[in-house]
């Protein structure tokens, strides 16, 4: 084959290739190279082979691996092109030698990876993408730190300010966890109890406190040796001069019991106002009996004619004026009642009495006056099976307690109305109860709630122009409860009402 | 012969009152306006009813029952307690002193009191 054959051969391949000889120089080149790099031919023949390659250093060992190796080697390089472009290549390297094994250089097939640019691009392309969205991740997770941190610190602020809120709080707050250990206090409790430091009294358990803390004595044997009992705004004497109001609220979140917060407010000043206003009013009201008993004994007597006969006038207006003093001396019974009640000065004698001869008793005093007065009232009393009925009483005051509901009875039923008084013994529940059921004015609905309340005047009785003083169904209530009993009513405005009471019974005769 | 009460009353309407209904009834009526002064009188009259007043300046009801539970003689005469008030100590004070009845003014009048007065003697 002529050499000029080969050249031509060569040239019409679609490789690349060039020969070398063992000093590096380039010895020939085909067309495709010059498509590839650039440079011609011409242009190449006689250059060192470093020229074609952008790796210089890797060049220099490639070539020694050539001329040690007896077998092809192949590689991935970067093709510096004429123009400054680098391109990805495969190079197969084959060295030549003669017969002798002398090495008489190499041809280097050159391979260029398209596809591998191509994936190099767009793994270039998806990394930055990948980085992008990397740094936005990244930039995203550093916004969720601050808010977390923002989060953190506006807690750990909201904690502070709740923490200077208990602290700061004009009650004093403890709290007992399950186990009723006093893990909380704050600077009140400290005050009242005349504790320097918290930490004496935290992580204590009740008879702890009990034991060593002889300021804490009253509170905890109040609250409970043991365990904390629940309660609502009783009242408790510390010490002389140191009235506290004590409220115990259970702690629940999410079902589950934390332990019991104990709130005490010192209700001193209230309570010395209270008393104030209570020895007043029985001053006052003492003060005010004795004349007026000596303006209703001298009226009796005029009336009754012991100081000479008397006109018809004279006598209408001397009887107005004994029912206006009775009517003030009914007040101011009952507001001594009532401080007596709010002292709990009131004290009860108990003794086994007939509930219905106390009721009948009552109720002739009603029956006689409704006569007097003209209101022609029909009166009926159903009494029960049984002869006596027995219940511990304290004659005076629930004579008092019914009294005052036939009075209410009595004042808002109108001319000819009905007042029906029914007792009955409850035998399954041992009580016997006792009804006032009247044919009145009625209680406006809105207004029900606060019937047993002090100075509750119903607006329709104000309307209806009825006496009364508002107390008399706050004693009444105060007097059957103290008896164990129950009082409540039923009521529709211009119906009627109806008012009932049950007490325990002691025994049937 | 007329029974002899003694009224013992530091309220000067009521003395006044009480004075005429007693002798209107028929009765020798005598009032005083202070334990003091009702003492002496009980000495000195030797009343069959004394009807005494509680609170009073100078001596008051209890103490004079309580000199009165020293002396035989005027230990057994009755005594009827006319008072502003009636608080169950009061009553159980005077229980104990030998008082015989008690009434409150407010809740009774002229009448009832001589009623109480018949029931004792």
């Amino acid at each position: 084959m002529s050499e000029e054959y080969i050249n031509e051969l060569l040239d019409s391949l679609p490789l690349s290739f060039c020969f070398v000889n063992p000093l590096g120089v380039i010895v020939n080149a085909n067309n495709p190279l010059q498509n590839l790099t650039g440079y011609l031919t011409t242009e190449m023949v006689g250059k060192n082979i470093d020229v074609l390659f952008f790796e210089k250093e890797e060049i220099e060992i490639f070539k020694k691996e050539i001329s040690e190796s007896q077998e092809k080697i192949e590689k991935e390089m970067t093709l510096l092109a004429k123009d400054k472009r680098k391109i990805l290549i495969r190079v197969i390297a084959s060295g030549q030698r003669d017969k002798k094994g002398n090495f008489n250089g190499y041809f280097l097939i050159f391979s260029e990876i398209k596809g591998k640019e191509e994936f190099q691009k767009e793994l270039e392309k998806e990394v930055k993408q990948k980085t992008k969205a990397l740094k936005e991740s990244s930039l995203a997770l550093l916004n969720i730190l601050d808010d977390v941190e923002q989060s953190r610190l506006l807690a750990e602020r909201e904690k502070n300010k709740t923490l200077a809120v208990i602290e700061n709080f004009p009650e004093g707050l403890l709290f007992f966890n399950k186990e009723n250990k006093l893990t909380s206090v704050n600077f009140k409790i400290q005050e009242i109890f005349g504790i320097k430091k918290k930490k004496l009294i935290l992580g204590k358990k009740t008879p702890d406190l009990l034991n060593k803390y002889p300021s804490f004595t009253p509170l905890i044997k109040f609250l409970g040796e043991d365990e904390v009992k629940t309660t609502h705004r009783k009242e408790l004497e510390l010490k002389k001069d140191l009235i506290l109001e004590v409220s115990v609220i259970p702690v629940v979140s999410k079902q589950e019991k934390l332990g019991t917060l104990v709130i005490l407010r010192n209700i001193t000043r209230e309570k010395i106002v209270e008393r104030l206003k209570s020895e007043f009013v029985s001053i006052a009201a003492h003060q005010l009996r004795t004349p007026l008993s000596s303006i209703k004994w001298v009226l009796k007597m005029i009336l009754d004619g012991d100081l000479g006969s008397l006109t018809q006038e004279q006598r209408i207006f001397l009887e107005k004026t004994y029912k206006g003093n009775e009517k003030m001396i009914r007040l101011i019974n009952d507001l001594l009642n009532v401080t007596k009640i709010e002292e709990g000065r009131i004290v009860y004698r108990l003794q086994e009495e007939d509930i219905i001869k106390i009721i009948k008793e009552v109720m002739d005093v009603f029956k006689e006056q409704s006569i007097i007065q003209n209101k022609n009232l029909k009166f009926e009393f159903i009494k029960p099976e049984e002869e006596k009925i027995i219940v511990q009483a304290d004659r005076e005051k629930l004579f008092l307690a019914f009294q005052n509901l036939i009075d209410n009875a009595f004042h808002y039923t109108p001319i000819g109305g009905n007042i029906k008084v029914v007792v009955k013994h409850l035998k399954d529940e041992g009580m016997v109860l006792t009804s006032i059921q009247d044919s009145g004015i009625g209680i406006p609905e809105e207004q029900q709630k606060r019937v047993f309340t002090r100075f509750f005047r119903a607006t329709n009785t104000i309307k209806e122009n009825v006496e009364g003083t508002g107390l008399g169904l706050f004693i009444a209530k105060n007097i059957i409860e103290s008896h164990d009993g129950k009082i409540w009513f039923e009521s529709k405005e211009n119906q009627g009402s109806s008012f009932y009471f049950s007490l325990p019974v002691k025994k049937i005769i | 012969m007329a029974k002899k009460i003694l009224l013992i009353e530091d309220e000067e309407l009521i003395r006044n009152l009480l004075e005429k209904k007693l002798k209107m009834e028929g009765y020798e009526a005598f009032v005083v306006e202070n334990g003091v002064k009702g003492l002496e009188k009980i000495k000195e009259i030797k009343p069959d009813l004394i009807l005494l007043d509680i609170v009073m300046p100078q001596k008051g009801g209890f103490e004079v029952m309580e000199e009165m539970q020293k002396d035989d003689e005027m230990k057994s005469i009755p005594v009827i307690i006319i008072s502003n008030s009636g608080q169950p100590v009061e009553l159980d004070r005077a229980k104990e002193l030998g008082a015989k009845d008690w009434l409150i003014k407010t809740e009774f009048d002229p009448q009832e009191v001589l009623e109480k007065i018949k029931r004792q003697i």
